[in-house]
């Protein structure tokens, strides 16, 4: 800490280092070491084709962590964003093949749709106090029965690269020349700028961080928390909207009733990358790292001779040594 | 001294079954530090929490600068620039000095929160005040001292004409007790309006200019600090007439021998190096001010929260206490002074909660055996005079008195020997604590060795035989009932540091 | 309304199990009418063979949210307790009674870890749940190699198994389901485990401060739901023999909403078994309703959903007032 009163902005960044910045170092580090990892295990691990097959399955986790990361820092959860996300996309997907609507409009529905449902969900936590995981498990069941009903139960294809309307798909993926390439990253990345800005420099992100540190507090200080609260899970269902066109860019079907487990993934990677099981503490970025590491064990566990069931077992696992991690933590600083 | 800033008069307020505040008369002056003081329960924080909207009052009149006002929320009190600055912290452990000192009121820049600015402000506030916080700095890395100052930034930041400051020193080392009377000189000096609620005799002294004292609801007077003495003070604040006779003479015969002797224990800030013996048949009482560290040695004791060192003998043997189980298997008995919290299972019938610590006693089988259950529980409903409809009655239908009566019952189905009564008489009305005494007289004179933890002048010098004071996590005082007056018991509970 | 609330015969019932048990007739005749196919023991018992498992799973799931806790991974561990001792006498040829014990061993470690690390880590239950519903799909995934697995038809040599649920049109798994349900209930209101289990779900620190060991009893709550669990799994292939990996979410929502239905309160310390198997009566009747109508098992995943919001935000509401 320094001595007078203002500081200047070296030290300021030390100190975001030394706390925050150490999980995500360690993360960082984690991601790569998997890299590498396999890569030495397996000579395809190491193609150009794979890494992109990573890059494109890490779209969908990594915009529902992003959004997801805002209900975990209220302390609550957000368990409806990975049947959401189908439900979302088939609805967004019958309107396009089925109803003929244009493909923005498709995308626009699938969005709003996000939006309502998170919406829902806020307004049963906060305005009707139910716990949140079981308001979300609700949700969940909810959307998952009505992505099926959406789609009369058929498996959906939005636009197939080259047919009509298929533009959308170059949002993700573009060729240039014979090489294609993951522009998909660049806007998950621009994603968590933005998102890393409204957590930390908005009234939204800051009253979500005050309101998962100390509720009480929070409404003694004069705050709206009621809607700040709402807004959380409205991001949370905005990104799984996002992360509907994302799955439904990079895979050609869409069928209903998948879904489930989705959601461990983006919150396992949330919290593998610091964001507390108990609210209050998160950044976006973390939460992106995270889901690099989960993406990593889910396609790279295949290449060094595992099944990929594996890997769901591998990340139940991880999820609850990263919160036994988040308690000792906690355990540590009570007792200093 | 300025003129007069704000002047509370006749302020009358009742709780259910409680005149808590009974006219009381108030007045701060622009510029002066004036302490209010008087015994726990005395209305204190019940007058401040009146004039800073948490409570409304049913009579009298607040006056602040020159017009009649009436505050409905904290925030109008504060938008007002009357401010409190609360003895428990309100803070959001995880955002920054500054965020948290303008959280609800940011600065904006465009559509984002300018962060910049708003250190810079805290920054200059800390400059005036002549603190040394990095506004940046995450707030739980801060300790307990430093997050006090930053409420009391916090406080002034609202550009505040009358702060009020709730024990502010409780959780402070005296370096930053230093560096807090700085500010409040400071404050002083610019003309601003000072309450300073604390029971540290000492600090009144250096720090304050004028000293207002309440007893149970009443205001008792203002004396002027420097004309005053500390026996004035104390003499203010316990000048009470004693309704029930106090004990004279201790019932414990001189050679009854020690059931639990502590030595050296220590827990954390609130516990440090507490010794003492408990005879046979005694009730020891424990006084001593708010924050003395009292219900933190009996949680100790009982292993409700870990201890760092000490040793604990039972009947003369060493024991290892490191849970609520080991203490009850040694036969100790916590009575808490949060009996909602810690006491009673509120859902469950009276049947239940009397067996909860002894339900083994009651299995037979794999069973529990309900009759003999009942049966029991019936036994002290009767014997300990629990006014329940029946041993089926949810405990949260029994008013305070009888909830207290059901947890006595659960020790002593389970056989405890000792038993701790921590504020046994909290919240207890008049008729039923009479009860509550005379059961615990009857426990003492049946063998059983009562620790009393009390905050209550009257009930220490009624009940106990022997007297244990203690101050700031440490014993200051020891004495037989014999030597023991309000005077000499405050004497060590405000023993100067 | 008072009156009938005050006497004794309608205290002792409760009156939402009698308000539940009038919506149970209800809907059966309001099934009836709308499907004239519906009448009749056929459909009786299959809304039955749909009640036992999910009965099992939802007696089990009381005894944890009794404690004030969550466990929503005991669809998937049910399932992958049915293909690891499925596979294993299909494939390994391990004997029927065997398979069967192992069967509930599986549900019952399950039960073991989630406890351990609530009881004795204080890892948020939900966690715990989303976790060990992954381990349990990737578990059962990786030991049958994602292939579903089958089990004996009642023709086959060792089909008696399946005599569990009926023999000829009489429901034995009826009989069986009443069995447990008397015996859950007494462990929870007559022992020792389920009087520590209920306080502490109320107020595990008054509870811990009268010298229990509350962590022990905590725990406990999760193995018996981790055991009953293993039970519901034997039910459902007696019931529908074939399971499939990957599967068994859609069973969570329902055994909890079975549970919450019944009275027992998502805050904990509040309990009713009778309740609950009501509330699985009500649920199985509602599944075979459904696709007697001829709507499919989606509408069943939505009404349930709503089914729990509307309980838990009674129960909510309730506490609400009263304070």
């Amino acid at each position: 800490m320094s001595k007078s009163g203002v500081n200047t902005p070296e030290e300021k960044k030390g100190s975001v280092f030394s706390r925050q910045g150490s999980q995500k170092l360690i993360v960082l580090l984690v991601v790569i070491f998997l890299f590498i990892f396999f890569s030495i295990f397996s000579a395809n691990f190491r193609k150009y084709t794979t890494v992109l097959s990573i890059i494109d399955y890490s779209y969908y986790i990594a915009l529902m962590a992003i959004g997801v990361t805002f209900p975990l820092i209220t302390g609550g959860v957000d368990l409806s964003i990975g049947t959401g996300l189908i439900c979302y996309s088939l609805a967004g997907g019958y309107l396009i093949i089925h109803c003929g609507w244009p493909t923005w409009a498709g995308m626009l529905v699938s969005i709003l749709f996000g939006v309502l449902i998170g919406t829902l969900n806020g307004v049963l936590v906060s305005v009707m106090s139910l716990p949140p995981f079981l308001a979300t498990l609700c949700t969940c069941m909810i959307t998952r029965g009505l992505g099926s009903i959406c789609s009369k139960n058929f498996g959906i294809s939005w636009p197939t690269s080259g047919a009509e309307g298929s533009w959308f798909r170059n949002i993700f993926k573009i060729t240039i020349g014979d090489t294609k390439y993951p522009l998909g990253l660049l806007w998950v990345m621009l994603l968590v700028l933005l998102m890393a800005f409204v957590l930390n420099h908005t009234k939204i992100g800051r009253y979500t961080i005050a309101i998962g540190s100390n509720k009480e507090a929070t409404i003694l200080s004069g705050i709206n928390v009621r809607f700040y609260h709402i807004m959380a899970y409205v991001i949370s269902g905005f990104f799984a909207g996002l992360a509907a066109i994302a799955y439904s860019a990079v895979f050609s079907t869409v069928q209903p009733g998948t879904g489930a487990g989705f959601e461990l993934e983006a919150i396992g990677g949330a919290i593998i990358g610091g964001v507390s099981a108990s609210g209050g503490a998160g950044s976006v970025g973390g939460s992106l790292l995270g889901v690099f590491v989960i993406c990593l064990l889910k396609t790279g566990l295949p290449y060094i001779g595992l099944q990929a069931n594996w890997q769901q077992i591998i990340t139940g696992m991880v999820l609850i040594g990263a919160v036994m991690v988040d308690i000792l933590k906690k355990k540590r600083a009570q007792t200093a | 001294m300025g003129d007069i800033i704000l002047t509370m008069k006749d302020i009358d307020k009742s709780f259910p079954g409680v005149h808590a505040l009974d006219h009381v008369n108030f007045e701060v002056r622009k510029g002066e530090v004036h302490a209010l003081m008087g015994e726990n329960g005395a209305g204190k924080s019940t007058l401040m929490k009146v004039l800073t909207g948490i409570y409304t009052k049913d009579s009298g009149s607040i006056v602040y600068e020159g017009k009649e006002v009436e505050f409905h929320t904290t925030r109008e009190a504060q938008d007002a620039g009357v401010v409190i600055v609360h003895q428990e912290l309100n803070m959001l452990g995880h955002l920054t000095v500054a965020q948290n000192i303008f959280i609800g009121r940011e600065f904006k820049k465009g559509i984002g929160i300018d962060d910049k600015k708003m250190n810079e402000e805290a920054a200059k506030l800390f400059e005036k005040l002549h603190i040394d916080i990095d506004p940046a700095e995450t707030m739980s890395n801060l300790t307990v001292g430093k997050q006090q100052m930053c409420e009391i930034a916090k406080a002034i930041s609202h550009e505040a004409k009358v702060i009020i400051f709730d024990e502010p020193s409780a959780a402070l080392t005296e370096a930053e007790i230093e560096e807090l009377f700085k500010i409040i000189r400071d404050l002083r000096k610019q003309q601003i309006g000072i309450v300073y609620i604390s029971h540290r005799m000492d600090e009144i002294k250096v720090i304050t200019d004028r000293v207002t004292v309440m007893r149970d609801g009443t205001y008792v007077g203002t004396l002027i600090t420097k004309d005053c003495t500390k026996d004035d003070i104390i003499n203010m604040m316990v000048g009470r007439v004693i309704y029930e006779d106090p004990k004279t003479q201790s019932s414990v015969p001189k050679n009854a021998p020690v059931v639990l002797k502590v030595e050296n224990l220590n827990a954390g800030r609130m516990v440090q190096d507490v010794s003492f013996e408990l005879h046979k048949g005694e009730i020891l009482g424990f006084s001593g001010l708010m924050g003395a560290g009292r219900t933190e040695t009996a949680r100790a004791i009982f292993g409700a929260d870990p201890k760092t060192s000490g040793n604990i003998y039972i009947n003369g043997q060493k024991v290892e206490i490191n849970s609520p189980q080991d203490a009850v298997k040694c036969g100790i008995g916590y009575l808490s002074e949060d009996r909602k919290r810690f006491g009673i299972v509120v859902q469950k019938s009276v049947a239940e909660n009397s067996t909860m610590a002894a339900l083994e006693n009651f299995v037979s089988g794999l069973f529990i055996n309900k009759k003999s259950e009942n049966k029991i529980a019936q036994e002290y409903v009767e014997s300990l005079a629990t006014k329940t409809p029946s041993v089926d009655q949810l405990v949260v239908n029994l008013s305070g008195g009888n909830q207290q009566k059901v947890v006595i019952a659960k020790w002593l189905i389970r056989n405890c020997d000792i038993l701790i009564f921590d504020e046994p008489t909290r919240g207890i009305d008049v008729g039923a604590k009479n009860e509550i005494y005379k059961l615990m007289n009857r426990l003492a004179e049946e063998g059983k060795s009562i620790i009393m933890i009390s905050s209550e002048m009257t009930e220490i010098l009624r009940m106990s035989d022997r007297i244990v004071v203690m101050c700031e996590g440490k014993k200051t005082g020891e004495i037989g009932i014999e030597e023991a007056s309000q005077e000499t018991i405050m004497n060590m509970a405000t023993r100067e540091i | 309304m008072e009156k009938i609330k005050q006497n004794p015969i309608v205290k002792k019932i409760g009156i939402n199990r009698i308000v539940l048990c009038g919506v149970l007739i209800l809907m059966y005749a309001i099934f009836c009418m709308l499907s004239d196919k519906f009448a009749g023991i056929q459909r009786i018992m299959s809304a039955l063979n749909y009640a036992y498992f999910l009965g099992f799973l939802s007696l089990g799931v009381t005894f944890v949210i009794a404690t004030g806790g969550i466990d929503f991974s005991i669809g998937p561990v049910m399932f992958c307790s049915a293909l690891i001792s499925g596979y294993c006498l299909t494939s390994y040829g391990v004997p029927l009674v065997v398979s069967l014990i192992i069967s509930i061993l599986v549900g019952m470690l399950f039960g073991v870890f989630n406890g351990y690390l609530v009881a004795y880590w204080t890892v948020p239950p939900f966690i715990i749940s989303m976790a060990s519903m992954n381990i349990a799909k990737g578990l059962a995934s990786v030991f049958t190699k994602t292939q579903s697995v089958s089990w004996p038809q009642s023709a086959d040599a060792n089909g008696w198994y399946r005599n569990f649920i009926k023999i000829g049109n009489f429901p034995v798994g009826l009989v069986i389901f009443i069995v447990f349900a008397v015996i859950c209930s007494i462990i929870l209101n007559q022992t020792k485990a389920g009087r520590y289990i209920l306080s502490l779900g109320s107020n595990k620190e008054a509870v811990r401060l009268s010298g229990v060991n509350v962590k022990k009893w905590e725990m406990l709550a999760y193995v018996i739901c981790g055991t009953l669990v293993g039970i519901a799994a034997i039910f459902f292939v007696a019931a529908y023999t074939t399971v499939q990996p990957g599967y068994g979410d859609t069973y969570n929502n329902e055994a909890i909403a079975g549970c919450v239905m019944g009275g027992t309160s998502m805050a904990g310390g509040l309990a009713s078994i009778s309740g609950t198997v009501i509330g699985v009566f009500v649920i199985a009747l509602l599944q075979e309703g459904i696709l007697a109508l001829g709507f499919s098992k989606d509408y069943q995943l939505i009404i349930t959903g709503i089914i729990v919001i509307v309980a838990v935000y009674a129960d909510v509401a309730t506490r609400r007032r009263k304070n």
